[in-house]
């Protein structure tokens, strides 16, 4: 199932998808806005379980090399997420000075 | 008669949830199952101003593992059983996260008192909540505490007597959603209340809406068994798929992201973060352990350090208990020969006694330690770090880094090990996981790996066994990763931050997790005993061995009489040393039967209580699959080694 979506509930519409790169390719310590993440019900149902739900803000705090897994701050908590999961989720990156 | 109350404990993994039942009810506490689900159920009693309380600690929500199980197992007890109070606890450090959970008690319209758990670690990290605005804005009390120090508890359980008693009034908070999706769920809500007037006796009309909107697969499931229930599954459907119209997003993530938008309002108007964090030691910790050049040294390091520090623990100990029964047992021995025929003595001493005894003295003096260090890696949180970094390796054999978890418990014994593959989020991880860790040499065939191979033959040679092991557990990982169906599941796991562990925590979860394995293990380890010193009396045994020895001494290479404590050792590996020891001189095996011997003791079948903790899992089907495959492969491999063996000494 894959759900592409330009806008999220409260209406606020992300750009094109082509400012949209993977959480993989996001570097550690850099920021990102979640648009969507596509892959299999069950995989997106359990990340908006854990947070990780359109609109909301990440934070990279470690990549492991390798294609080994990410370590995200997400709603005040730490998550690790494998490779192949991040890979599927899409964030719109933030600039640096929106830092804080 | 002391009156009585029944509370539940609520709440995500890592909150402490568990420190506060330990604080709770201390030692009155046991540890089961929750019927029909692998998912464990703890329960306790303690005395608190003239009432007698039950506490049961419901499992906690998206800990290490299948988040849904835990839900499903904690929102039926509540709803089912309806317990008189349910104290939510929450994490005070992470508090918009946690208000996820609790809006979804609130929506089950149970009878709610807030935990506010960790302040003091939130304190540390310039996080102050302000509990009254809090509890305000819950409409529920809300009671600060520090778990691990036990403050706070006496507020809480007064609080539970005051709400119990009618003293403290609930007004708990309505959850409302947006316009979209509150008219949805309120014309579910009639329809619900108006066709299945039954269920809802049990759970709220609202929340039935709400989970139907949101496609809950296990309420759909409920809905099923009524009669107007597939009307209704219509009907939520029509409108869920109107929702996902509107929002391009599936129903249940237009649900969660609705949710958390609450969660997040609520925790930031009850927050204030005074200093901006300074890097805490914990955090530095974090840094260095989970880096990704350092982060491995240091795992080896502990990984090593905790092996160490068990052998070395558990063969003082072991050898102390030993001397300690023996002479217990000659004793006994004499005693019952005093009044009982031989053949019954027999069966006694060597049966049910030489179990007990065994079990004691060699199962207890590793399980213990292990289980001390155990929960101490655990409390502080270094296992996710484990299993972060460990993820990339355990994907190569359709694992996750979670699954590295029992994988280390699996050394110390597989029977925990078993039980701890349930971290793992589908049945198919859940049964590769514990395949792989039924290969795992566990204490007691690293007994039999050091105690014949390393002594006798040397270090290095049981050392490159051990290498031998994790080849081949990777390699059959492999296979069975490819030859099970379906697809891999990723990981997704929370990493707690650092904390010290408290001593009191760790000593009541080694206890409860001893007496667990002494439950599972012993009553298998004495009967098998006993029907195996039957077999032995009966002449069985050694005819057995006669009918095997075309294996063992064909085959394997190995003298015939060796094929009885190969028997012997489905009961516990260790035996199968402690046998041969006294059927011949050790020393009279060639350094290729040492070799050949541990290796086939060390693959060929899980032990009995490993085996009986598998079924326990999956059921007598894959049980049986598992045993019959390790023992075709420890034959096949041993039989391989030993021609493999003698053509390279022979040359």
């Amino acid at each position: 199932m894959q759900f592409r979506n330009r806008g999220n509930p409260k209406g606020r519409n992300l750009q094109g998808s082509e400012d949209l790169i993977s959480l993989i390719s996001l570097s550690e310590g850099k920021k990102g806005v979640i648009a969507y993440a596509h892959g299999g019900f069950g995989l997106i149902r359990r990340l908006a379980e854990m947070g990780l739900t359109p609109g909301v803000e990440v934070k990279i705090l470690r990549k492991c090399p390798f294609r080994g897994p990410l370590e995200i701050e997400v709603r005040g908590v730490a998550l690790a997420l494998g490779y192949g999961v991040a890979s599927k989720v899409l964030v719109r990156p933030l600039k640096a000075e929106s830092n804080g | 008669m002391a009156k009585q109350l029944r509370i539940a404990l609520a709440g995500n993994a890592n909150v402490g949830k568990s420190a506060i039942f330990n604080q709770l009810t201390g030692l009155n506490q046991n540890v089961g199952n929750w019927p029909g689900k692998t998912v464990e159920r703890a329960e306790g009693t303690l005395h608190f101003k003239g009432y007698k309380i039950r506490v049961i600690d419901l499992p906690g929500i998206y800990s290490l593992s299948t988040f849904s199980m835990e839900e499903i197992a904690s929102r039926d007890y509540i709803a089912v059983e309806k317990p008189d109070i349910i104290i939510n606890v929450i994490d005070a450090s992470a508090l918009e996260r946690n208000l996820y959970f609790t809006l979804k008690l609130l929506e089950l319209e149970a009878p709610l008192i807030i935990d506010l758990n960790q302040v003091d670690f939130a304190a540390k990290r310039g996080i102050r909540i302000d509990v009254e605005k809090l509890s305000e804005a819950l409409g529920v009390p809300v009671v600060p505490t520090v778990a691990i120090t036990g403050s706070g508890t006496n507020e809480l359980l007064s609080t539970v007597i005051a709400v119990a008693e009618g003293e403290e009034k609930l007004k708990p908070l309505k959850v409302r959603y947006g316009k979209e999706i509150e008219k949805k769920v309120r014309s579910i809500e009639k329809l619900v209340g108006a066709k299945l007037p039954q269920l809802c006796t049990v759970y709220p009309p609202r929340w039935i809406a709400i989970k139907l909107l949101e496609k809950d697969t296990d309420v759909a499931g409920k809905l099923k068994n009524h009669e107007n229930g597939k009307e209704v599954l219509n009907y939520a459907e029509e409108w869920a798929t109107e929702l996902e119209k509107i929002h391009g997003e599936p129903s249940p993530i237009v649900i969660a992201s609705e949710r958390y938008f609450l969660a997040n309002k609520l925790a930031k108007e009850v927050t204030a973060i005074e200093a901006p964090p300074r890097i805490s030691l914990e955090q530095k910790l974090d840094a260095i352990t989970t880096n990704k050049i350092f982060g491995y040294p240091i795992l080896a390091s502990v990984l090593a350090s905790m092996f160490a520090l068990i052998f070395i623990g558990g063969n003082f100990l072991s050898s102390g208990l030993e001397f300690l029964f023996n002479n217990f047992s000659i004793y006994i021995k004499e005693m019952l020969s005093s009044f009982l025929p031989a053949i019954a003595v027999d069966l006694i001493n060597k049966g049910v006694l030489a179990g007990i005894i065994a079990g004691i003295t060699i199962a207890l003096p590793y399980i213990v330690p292990f289980y001390i260090i155990l929960a101490l890696l655990e409390d502080s949180g270094y296992l996710p770090r484990a299993a972060f970094l460990m993820d990339n390796l355990m994907h190569k054999i359709g694992l996750h880094g979670k699954a590295f978890i029992p994988l280390i418990l699996g050394y110390g014994c597989n029977v925990p090990a078993c039980i701890g593959c349930r971290i793992m989020e589908t049945e198919r991880e859940r049964f590769l996981a514990a395949f792989v860790v039924a290969l795992i040499p566990c204490s007691a065939r690293t007994v039999v790996i050091l105690g014949l191979v390393g002594r006798f033959v040397g270090l290095h040679v049981a050392l490159a066994l051990y290498a031998f092991d994790l080849i081949l557990v990777f390699i059959l990982g492999r296979i069975a990763f490819k030859a099970l169906p379906g697809e891999p599941v990723g990981l997704i796991m929370e990493m707690p931050p650092y904390k010290k562990p408290s001593t009191r925590n760790i000593l009541l979860k080694t206890w409860s997790r001893t007496r667990d394995f002494a439950y599972i293990a012993f009553p298998i380890i004495i009967v098998g005993s006993v029907v195996i010193e039957a077999l032995a009396l009966s002449g069985f045994t050694s005819y057995m061995a006669e009918v095997a020895s075309p294996l063992i001494n064909g085959w394997l290479g190995l003298p015939p009489i060796t094929g009885i404590p190969l028997i012997f050792g489905v009961l516990r590996k260790e035996l199968t040393l402690i046998l041969l020891s006294e059927l011949m001189p050790l020393e009279s095996l060639t350094a290729i039967q040492m070799i050949v011997f541990s290796m086939v003791t060390m693959i060929y079948i899980p032990c009995l209580a490993t085996i009986a903790a598998f079924k326990r899992e999956f059921g007598w089907k894959k049980a049986l699959a598992v045993t019959t495959i390790d023992m075709a492969l420890a034959l096949f491999l041993g039989g391989l080694a030993y021609r493999l063996l003698s053509l390279v000494m022979a040359s």
